[in-house]
């Protein structure tokens, strides 16, 4: 036998790492606490949020509600000290009075700036400041947009009581950015983005750095704010509301402190006082915001659409030359120098190259270029006002609606919650809608000729394109210049269809009553159906390829069979992608733009691929969405909260779809319509072909959902006739996470692991809310009972849909008596 | 063709691991079939129902001061002290075998076949005939670090009963918090930290009541089937690799055939780990974890003769149904040999989907152009448009992503 000490030292650390197998992936984790507001109910999430801040010494302001909309959140400790990464809606946060330290919390806010409220008055802070805060005293620090903010907390404990010599902090301390405070900015800016990705080791060894900057920090004090007078309580929660007003209406021009207090029922006197008494007044306040809700939406690049005259137009400002000089003495640079200089910044720390979407380099190529092209007529009034009379539903009726497919009732690429409704229906009417494949090109003669509505779509010559705006890109093409809008978003999508009193809260169910696929008009291949598969640059595939030449998309023409008694396809025809000249002379050398007509002369048709393989058919619609209220143009691929890209082949024949309405109308859209896809969608496309659905869509009010499947629902939820599935995504609301930069990050951060978790929370959600289950017994049933699945590794945000049987909850046929 | 019983009992099983070092508990022919019962390594989370007076069981499960009947369980070290006992857990799974199967050589590919699944009653006069399983939402669970409600963490033991008098469904009878055990050696057990550790039913509260009118759909299977790897002595039966193991998949049941490339002479075929029902990902950490007996089917395909059918090429777990072909990926196709000597440890701090996708990607277009004989572009186009990938588990160390394709895709005129 060996003695005890020499088994000791090999059996511990065997066991230690044991534990490590066991506890899987967490083993590298334990440090690390994800947080979203999908695992809870509405009601559930301001406790939630509560917690959230307070891991970080921070309270919501009492004179404001706690945060419920959608908040995400990733924190990481070690050993006392907690870095945060908070992003969520506007809201105002105090300290949690945590009166035994006197080490204070250090916030930057990183998109926005803020509005630190201190007892003597209150101050606008710009993005990229660090904000040292004492853990007591009346302070607040309020953002009037969406809050994007790093959190480091660090107590007198941290690092077991390691002293940082922190000198105490009584008053809120603002360090403007330069020298020391970016070093330390920057580092708890990187440091938090990759909190989830860090080895423990790192982790350690920047929680400790950082731990021990702090001191110095608060040392570092440049300028002490500017406190603007003194004020109690009553008046500062005012004030609050005073600003709060300010901030919706910026856009008013002629906004005047009259119009204002009347708005807040007090007298105009009053709110000058008030404002005075800070040390300011309404107008230079009202003037700062204006100025900073401007260089917020310049330095955005889902806002490089937008002429700069635009985005000073939307903050008030109704005289540019007025504007530019106003700019220019705040922030010393004119507008365009200002975006310019933030486009190159970006695109210093941009994304890699060959992503989908929106490339945060090319976007800051494009705002480096004039922008006063691009500018488009974007926003249209409540889409209620401009429904003309026929397009109307007659209240109290069910009526049968037809919306065909042609260049007039489409649109290509993107969801817009600006667009003008094709229709507007009531609930528990039907509608018949046709869909045609964006992939109908790729086989003109085949999928387009002869066929009068996709000729009008797809027309395109030197002269005219019916079509021009394909995907959310600008109109001008300005970043690879594939074409108008880019194609960033493909899918041709027939609507939107307005819901007539649909509103914020509502839900949307939409029943898919049938589905069938849409003839050839060809006379040559009359009645006869067919469809095109594209394994793609954007499949899951295309990275690794085996053999030959190394990247090639290939396109593969099928027909459908949809009488036979088994449905299925058979490959006719395949053919590897050449470069393709559309009408206006620009080249594509790979699958880049939608709707580009391929001419057979170009390519080699293989004859004989799939020889004896059918493929059977499982017609289901990709895309069924509703506006997203987030931004005015959301490209169409990746699939979120909203519904959108879902390609999920279960959203078939007498399948239903309940959606979250998010804007007025809902503004329903429906498209790329599949003959058969897998679990996966792996090649990056389905056997994509034109299909004509009819739907029932029904509108459950937000008053009416208590008890229902849909209540609390954040999330597309498809019913099957045996199952629910849940769809999950790596970013369930990627727009409202990322912000700005939603629509390039989406593509650059998904995974199955982000998507299985969110699959798992959002099934968690519904066996708790909506069947009543303890989360023991929700946890219990879905290791036991619910399948996950991948629905697709090619939309950008990734799927992972959870099956629910229904058999799980049905009762066997009470005993005869 | 001959049919051979394999009784549990301290010899016939072993606990927690594979191993090419463990002599045969049976050893057979090519085409010969064998009745093999399994004990759930869950059994002692409720010692009455599932053990009591069941004379294997309890064979296999005795365990006091003076004697403990399957002394090491895990590929962990087996001289003392322990942290947490004989094998140090490294590896649950209690299996049956291993069953050598007489000519079978590295490179041979291993058919079996499961013929028949039955569960295994109750003894205890009062439970008698009744079947039991226990799921348990454990410390290695998706969910563990990710709970809404208090206490956080916890281990949530839920016990099920099985109905098979009509269409078998199972119905949970009540559930417990995992309290701190100790076992007879004197050790305490915080956590579930070492399988077949007996709980004693004073020291939790059961709550009653739990899932009412939730019936879970049965799917008889066992959660781990496979052969001795070559790579090392004793392997832990938590990853699943590419002699099979802990693939976690219900669709391994009655009526399926699993295929394996054969790794060390005899093939050393060993099954346990069966499981009442479980869900695609067995999310909380394990199934409906209930002892099972099984009929199976060996059948030896001899390396020279795998060319022109569907084995050929073969060099993972495939699975056969009546309507699908399966194969399974994983983060590691054989972290044994990818991960280095320290890769049963090592497995757990790269748990990702993401690389089981991509695994279970690349197996199914090796499939389809090796065995269907299509060119890359035609494999790609048929997985995008006819291919399932499926979440098998999130719970294994070596997380993993079956893909599927459906058999009457090949059906042609």
């Amino acid at each position: 036998m060996t003695d005890g000490p020499v088994v000791r030292q090999g059996a511990v650390p065997f066991g230690m790492a044991r534990r490590l197998l066991r506890f899987g992936y967490d083993g590298r984790c334990m440090s690390l606490r994800p947080f979203t507001s999908e695992s809870y109910s509405e009601d559930d999430r301001p406790e939630a949020w509560r917690d959230v801040l307070g891991s970080v010494g921070l309270q919501p302001t009492v004179a404001t509600a706690t945060h419920c909309g959608h908040a995400t959140a990733v924190r990481r400790s070690f050993e006392g000290v907690v870095l945060a990464r908070l992003s969520a809606g506007a809201q105002a946060v105090s300290p949690l009075s945590d009166l035994a330290s006197d080490h204070p919390v250090v916030l930057l806010p990183i998109e926005d700036g803020v509005v630190l409220k201190t007892a003597a008055g209150h101050q606008i802070i710009a993005a990229g400041h660090l904000l040292l805060l004492p853990r007591k005293g009346s302070w607040s620090v309020a953002f009037q947009r969406d809050m994007r903010a790093v959190v480091l907390s660090v107590t007198p404990d941290s690092l077991h009581g390691r002293r940082a010599s922190a000198p105490g902090l009584s008053d809120v301390q603002v360090v403007a950015p330069g020298g020391f405070s970016d070093v330390v900015a920057g580092m708890m800016d990187q440091a938090a983005r990759h909190l989830e990705t860090l080895p423990d080791v790192e982790w350690a060894a920047l929680a400790q750095s950082l731990h021990d900057l702090l001191p110095t920090l608060t040392r570092h004090v440049v300028e002490p704010a500017a406190d603007l007078g003194g004020g109690t309580a009553t008046k500062a929660a005012t004030l609050h509301r005073l600003c709060q007003t300010i901030e919706r209406r910026l856009d008013d021009p002629d906004l005047t402190p009259a119009k204002v207090a009347v708005a807040e029922g007090i007298s105009e006197r009053y709110l000058q006082k008030l404002f005075e008494g800070t040390g300011s007044s309404f107008t230079h306040y009202l003037r700062e915001r204006r100025l900073q809700r401007t260089s917020a939406d310049l330095s955005n690049p889902a806002e490089a659409h937008h002429s700069i005259s635009e985005i000073a137009f939307r903050a008030g400002f109704n005289d540019s030359a007025h504007f530019s000089r106003a700019f220019r003495h705040r922030f010393g640079l004119s507008p365009r120098e200002f975006r310019q200089h933030e486009a190159e910044r970006l695109a210093a720390s941009a994304t890699a190259a060959g992503q989908r979407g929106w490339p945060q380099a090319a976007l800051a190529q494009l705002r480096s270029q004039s922008t006063a092209s691009t500018a488009r007529k974007t926003a249209v009034p409540d889409p209620a006002d401009e429904i003309g009379h026929d397009l109307a539903a007659v209240p109290g009726q069910k009526n049968h609606h037809h919306l065909s497919a042609n260049a007039a009732h489409v649109h290509w690429g993107y969801f817009s919650r600006s667009l003008k409704p094709q229709i507007e229906i009531n609930s528990g009417d039907t509608i018949t809608i046709e869909t045609l494949t964006q992939h109908a090109s790729d086989d003109p003669e085949r999928m387009i000729e002869g066929d009068a509505g996709a000729e009008s779509v797809f027309h395109w010559t030197r002269d005219v394109k019916n079509v021009d705006r394909r995907g959310a890109g600008p109109m001008d093409a300005s970043i690879f210049g594939r074409g108008a809008g880019e194609g960033f978003g493909v899918h041709i999508c027939t609507g939107p269809v307005a819901v007539k009193d649909a509103q914020l809260g509502d839900v949307l169910e939409i029943r898919i009553l049938d589905i069938v696929p849409r003839a050839s008009s060809n006379p040559d291949f009359e009645g006869r159906i067919f469809g095109s598969s594209v394994a793609a640059w954007w499949g899951y595939h295309y990275k690794e390829f085996l053999a030959e030449q190394n990247a090639r998309e290939a396109v593969t023409i099928y027909e459908i069979f949809d009488h036979d008694d088994e449905p299925h396809a058979r490959a006719v025809y395949s053919y590897r992608w050449e470069p393709q000249t559309d009408p206006f002379g620009t080249v594509h050398a790979t699958y880049d733009y939608p709707g580009v007509p391929v001419r057979p002369a170009t390519v080699r048709r293989r004859h004989g691929v799939l020889e004896g393989i059918r493929i059977p058919l499982r017609p289901h619609l990709g895309v069924i969405a509703v506006a997203p209220r987030e931004a005015d143009f959301v490209d169409s691929v990746p699939p979120a909260y909203f519904g959108g890209n879902l390609d999920n082949w279960r959203l078939g024949k007498g399948s239903t779809i309940y959606l979250p309405v998010s804007v007025p109308g809902a503004l329903l859209s429906v498209g790329d319509p599949h003959a058969a896809q897998g679990d996966g969608e792996l090649g990056g496309t389905a056997i994509e072909c034109s299909m004509t659905a009819i739907f029932q869509v029904i509108l459950h009010k937000k008053g009416n959902l208590c008890g229902q499947a849909f209540a609390d629902l954040t999330y597309p939820l498809i019913e099957t006739e045996t199952d629910w599935v849940l769809m999950g995504f790596s970013h369930p609301n990627y727009l409202a996470e990322f912000g700005a930069k939603g629509q390039s990050e989406v593509y650059a951060t998904s995974s199955l692991d982000l998507a299985m978790k969110d699959a798992f929370r959002k099934m968690r959600r519904f066996l708790m809310n909506v069947k009543g289950l303890t989360e023991d017994e929700a946890i219990a049933l879905m290791s036991v009972a619910v399948d996950f699945g991948v629905t697709q590794v090619v939309d950008g945000n990734w799927g992972v849909h959870a099956i629910l049987s229904k058999r799980v909850f049905e009762q066997p046929p009470l005993p005869q008596a | 063709m001959k049919h051979h019983l394999l009784p549990v009992s301290p010899k016939t099983v072993h606990w927690g691991y594979f191993s090419k070092k463990v002599a045969p508990s049976l050893t057979l022919k090519s085409g010969d079939r064998a009745t093999i019962e399994t004990l759930t390594h869950h059994a002692n989370d409720d010692y009455d129902r599932m053990i009591a007076d069941d004379p294997g069981a309890e064979s296999v499960f005795r365990w006091t001061r003076e004697h403990k009947a399957v002394v090491r369980r895990g590929s962990g070290p087996t001289e003392g002290p322990f942290i947490r006992g004989s094998g140090e857990g490294v590896g649950v799974h209690l299996l049956t075998g291993p069953v050598a199967i007489e000519g079978a050589e590295p490179g041979d590919v291993l058919e079996v076949r499961i013929l028949d699944v039955r569960p295994r009653p109750a003894c205890k006069a009062c439970h008698a005939g009744k079947c039991f399983g226990s799921n348990v939402a454990a410390n290695w669970g998706f969910h563990y670090h990710d709970l809404i409600e208090e206490p956080k963490p916890r281990e949530v033991i839920t016990i099920f009963e099985l109905d098979t008098s009509g269409e078998p469904f199972a119905k949970a009878v009540y559930n417990y918090v995992w309290t701190p055990q100790t076992d007879p050696d004197g050790i305490l057990h915080p956590t579930i930290d070492y399988p077949g550790v007996r709980v004693d039913h004073a020291t939790i509260r059961k709550r009653e009541n739990i899932l009412p009118n939730v019936r879970v759909p049965a799917r008889l299977h066992f959660g781990t089937m496979g052969l001795a790897p070559s790579e090392e002595d004793f392997v832990s039966s938590i990853p699943p690799s590419y002699t099979g193991g802990n693939i976690d998949d219900w669709r391994v049941g009655k009526g399926a055939k699993m295929f394996y490339p054969v790794a060390v002479p005899g093939a050393f075929f060993s099954v346990g780990d069966p499981h009442a029902a479980q869900g695609d990902s067995e999310l909380g950490g394990t199934a409906i974890e209930t002892s099972l007996t099984g009929d199976f089917e060996f059948i030896l395909h001899k390396q020279a003769d795998l060319g022109g059918t569907v084995l050929e090429g073969l060099t993972h777990p495939m699975l056969e149904t009546d309507s699908a072909w399966s194969v399974y990926g994983f983060t590691y196709p054989n972290y044994l040999a990818e991960l280095g000597a320290n890769a049963q440890l090592e497995i757990a701090n790269h748990s990702s989907l993401d690389r089981a996708m991509r695994d279970a990607f690349r197996k199914l277009r090796r499939f389809l152009m090796t065995v269907h004989r299509m060119s890359e572009d035609e494999a790609i186009s048929l997985m995008s448009v006819g291919a399932d990938f499926g979440v098998t588990q999130v719970v294994d160390a070596n997380w993993g992503v079956h893909g599927t394709i459906r058999k009457n895709v090949f059906r042609c005129d």
